[in-house]
């Protein structure tokens, strides 16, 4: 079903219940990879352009695609409980997925904090490690064991009560639920959005350095940016590329 | 030579700066800054003067001075860094640019430290910051007299404005004729500007918003052997170009030239007094695993608003049981952020944010008092490029996590940032304190900052965002998210004519101890709507001045090489 980017009819905040349409009719992504696979450019992959980036860039950003660090900061249990999180505060619902949870791990595990800690908080490393009992003590509250293996619909209810700063009792108790969860989607977000999958999935053209950009305008692109898979007729563009009937 | 189109105009971008050669002296192919020569001085030899702080302040200071003919050895505690092998084009990558060691934060507005406002390593927090190079207004330094807030500045806008002429001349800054506080030209001619920035400009026109393109200290055009900006997009990341201008690029260059030591690595941990005399006689610094202590023959603390608080609380001595220049209980005071809420707007075409440098246009109608906005100062607006991260942050402050969040993101290509600066007021109980129980890998007592505004500074950001959400509505957006956030750090040892008020004179001497100073933007008084680092260089720039020219009284150094070896301590008369 073609869309048109155009207009912003997509946008959660535009629609009635706030959430956006289902990402399953977006095109499959045709070159690299996206996080689950969907996207609107899906002819782009940031990772075809590192020839054109710098040394340090290209080593930093490539570790990031080769391999997933192993989980050494969490213990096992936590690693499951925030690994359910990671996966569905960021709409991660199946393979291919970026690595959070042991994204976020390598960064508390190297100590890398953000250099700052809000009074009412312990230490980032503390409030994750207790934003993971509470997940646990919140799905209880729902009637069942923990949360990693809760039904999808109640981690949905926890994580929003969670957003909302509506949690209550054990540890939220002592964890202002509001500010932890600031701490816990700072990391989660700088996993996220550090990834090359996801800026295929959003279209962002990446590093530039040191071939810069020229085309500035509303509307233009460089040649090496990707195309939104909507502004062609899907028809046509089948046909053009000599895939109809596959 | 006063109109626009006079000789000036016509050789734009043709005027090398006066004194100071820092764009010729780096290397035309690689970015580090060439220190093969650079003067190394001996701790025990008492140099003229030691700098705290390689930032805005304090390289500027440092190179002033060196020019002079002064013996100046500058303490920082991050690197010398070579831009090509320490900077990415990386959001996630670039978490060394910034201070994150520990810093507890409180009251009932926290503010976020790190990456929003905290660098660390030769260059400072302008190795980070976006570029935009404003002036302070003339009003800035009478907010009191004028508006009935805040405090007003011991020095005017006159003190500063041959300094602000001479930095945007080194720096070099490109921008419009600038109409507002005191109109003024720049060096550089203005950047060409995004399609977000034209869609965002229309909005503005229809309401009678003046928006003009600039100023930034980014070069347009070469600048000695510094290049064009090349519009990548990653200002905040560190400029792998060298196009755009923080002190690593524009000073350090011209003050290793001439013999200043920039010694990298080494945190200051404590000022040492002479109990006896009452005067500093240096700083210990760890360096490595090795203690080391600089003779210095003075002191000028550059570490920002939060480390310069910190230093000096933690020098303690049997003088100054509760801190350096502390005894009215006035250092970690009146320490000041922005209100900096983002408003961005969505638009049928791809506006593709992250291209080009983010500061582009900005206005400065809203700076001065209106009293019809009920409320006293005001701010100003300046677009912002977030790139992915940032992106990410901004949707999640709109309240969407989730499938919803992954939407906002897929849309990135469509929208366009417009950022205010709010002028919130000095306040004394906004405060960085230092924790006991806290330390540092050194052992140092870590520090604490509280922030809470006051009733004008929600009036002001509710006015500011409400004018944004206005100019995206005129420009037509389809949709709007909005974050509240903070910007920038000056105050905590501010200047004043009163000792109970402030830390330090209009010469950024410590009330109590005659030859340390503070150089850094912790001697700011209020903070406009302006971006601090021109304001803060310029202090630097003034302050070298008066020392170098003796108008401080007594400069223990120049007396020195003038074989007066008796140094009278300096008294100080009156003092309010």
């Amino acid at each position: 079903m073609a869309r048109d980017f155009r207009q912003a009819a997509h946008l959660p905040n535009l629609r009635e219940d706030r959430q956006p349409a289902s990402p399953e009719e977006l095109p499959r992504q045709r070159n690299g990879v996206t996080p689950q696979m969907h996207g609107r450019y899906p002819d782009f992959n940031v990772v075809d352009e590192i020839d054109h980036w710098d040394e340090a860039t290209r080593r930093i950003v490539l570790e990031r695609v080769e391999q997933a660090p192993p989980i050494r900061f969490f213990t096992t249990e936590e690693a499951r409980t925030l690994g359910a999180f990671c996966d569905v505060v960021m709409a991660q619902d199946r393979e291919p997925r970026i690595p959070v949870v042991n994204m976020v791990d390598a960064k508390l595990f190297a100590g890398q904090l953000d250099g700052f800690q809000f009074d009412d908080l312990p230490d980032d490393r503390e409030t994750w490690r207790r934003v993971a009992l509470g997940l646990d003590a919140a799905a209880r509250q729902h009637g069942v064991r923990e949360f990693a293996s809760a039904p999808h619909e109640v981690q949905v209810r926890v994580i929003g009560a969670f957003a909302d700063g509506e949690l209550h009792g054990e540890v939220w108790d002592e964890l202002p639920p509001a500010r932890a969860w600031s701490v816990v989607m700072r990391a989660v977000l700088s996993a996220f959005y550090s990834h090359p999958w996801a800026w295929n999935e959003i279209g962002f053209g990446g590093p530039a350095y040191p071939r810069g950009y020229a085309r500035l305008a509303a509307g233009q692109r460089e040649s090496w940016e990707g195309a939104p898979a909507f502004e062609r007729d899907p028809v046509k563009d089948t046909q053009g590329r000599g895939v109809e009937g596959t | 030579m006063t109109s626009p189109h006079g000789l000036r105009t016509l050789l734009r971008g043709a005027v090398r700066p006066p004194d100071n050669d820092s764009a010729f002296l780096l290397d035309v192919h690689r970015r580090a800054v060439p220190r093969e020569r650079m003067a190394r001085y001996d701790d025990a030899y008492p140099v003229d003067l030691v700098i705290v702080g390689a930032g805005a302040g304090g390289a500027t200071l440092a190179q002033r001075l060196a020019r002079r003919g002064w013996k100046v050895v500058v303490l920082e505690v991050g690197p010398f860094w070579d831009p090509d092998e320490d900077w990415v084009s990386d959001e996630a990558g670039s978490h060394k640019l910034y201070w994150t060691d520990k810093r507890i934060i409180g009251g009932t507005d926290p503010v976020e430290l790190g990456k929003n406002n905290s660098g660390r390593g030769v260059g400072g927090s302008m190795v980070h910051y976006a570029g935009y190079c404003p002036r302070f207004h003339p009003s800035d330094f009478e907010v009191r007299t004028r508006d009935g807030v805040g405090e007003d500045w011991p020095i005017s806008y006159a003190d500063l404005k041959p300094h602000f002429e001479r930095l945007e001349l080194e720096l070099p800054v490109a921008g419009d004729w600038w109409p507002w506080g005191d109109p003024h030209r720049y060096p550089h001619t203005a950047h060409p500007i995004a399609g977000g920035a034209e869609a965002a400009w229309a909005g503005a026109r229809k309401l009678g918003i003046e928006m003009r393109v600039g100023p930034v200290g980014i070069t347009n055009g070469s600048f000695g052997n510094r290049p064009h900006c090349i519009y990548r997009g990653f200002c905040l990341q560190g400029c792998k170009v060298n196009a755009k201008a923080s002190p690593l690029v524009t000073h350090i260059p011209d003050a290793i030239q001439h013999a200043a030591e920039i010694r990298d690595g080494c945190m200051a941990t404590h000022i040492e007094l002479d109990d006896s005399s009452g005067r500093v006689t240096g700083v210990r610094y760890i360096r490595g695993e090795r203690e080391c202590f600089q003779r210095a023959e003075a002191v000028a603390v550059a570490g920002y608003s939060i480390e310069t608080p910190r230093l000096l609380l933690n020098s303690t001595s049997r003088r100054f049981p509760s801190g350096l220049a502390n005894g009215n209980d006035q250092v970690g005071r009146c320490v000041m952020v922005q209100g900096a809420t983002q408003v961005a707007g969505r638009f049928p075409e791809e506006m593709r944010m992250y291209k080009a440098p983010p500061p582009e246009i900005s206005s400065e109608q809203f700076y001065e008092t209106d009293p019809a906005r009920g409320f006293a100062r005001g701010f100003s607006i300046q677009t912002v490029g977030p790139l992915p991260i940032e992106w990410a942050q901004h949707v999640l402050a709109d309240g969407h996590w989730g499938m919803a969040l992954r939407e906002y993101m897929r849309d990135y290509n469509h929208w366009y940032t417009l950022g205010v600066l709010c002028e919130l007021l000095p306040l004394p109980e906004n405060r960085v304190t230092v924790v006991p129980e806290v330390c540092d890998q050194n052992g140092l007592p870590v520090a604490r900052m509280d922030y809470t505004q006051c009733e004008n500074d929600r009036k002001n950001i509710a006015f500011a965002k409400q004018t944004l959400h206005d100019v995206f509505e005129a420009a037509e957006a389809q949709d709007v998210l909005v974050i509240d956030r903070y910007a920038h750090l000056v105050g905590g040892c501010r200047m004043g004519v009163d000792p109970e008020r402030s830390v330090v004179d209009s010469d950024h001497r410590t009330w109590e101890v005659p030859n340390l100073f503070i150089a850094d933007g912790s001697v700011m008084p209020t903070q406009g709507s302006a971006n601090p680092a021109l304001t803060i260089m310029a202090l630097a720039s003034r302050l070298a001045e008066r020392l170098d020219l003796k108008r401080v009284g007594e400069s223990g150094s120049r007396r020195r090489r003038r074989g007066e070896r008796q140094r009278p301590v300096l008294s100080r008369s009156g003092g309010g």
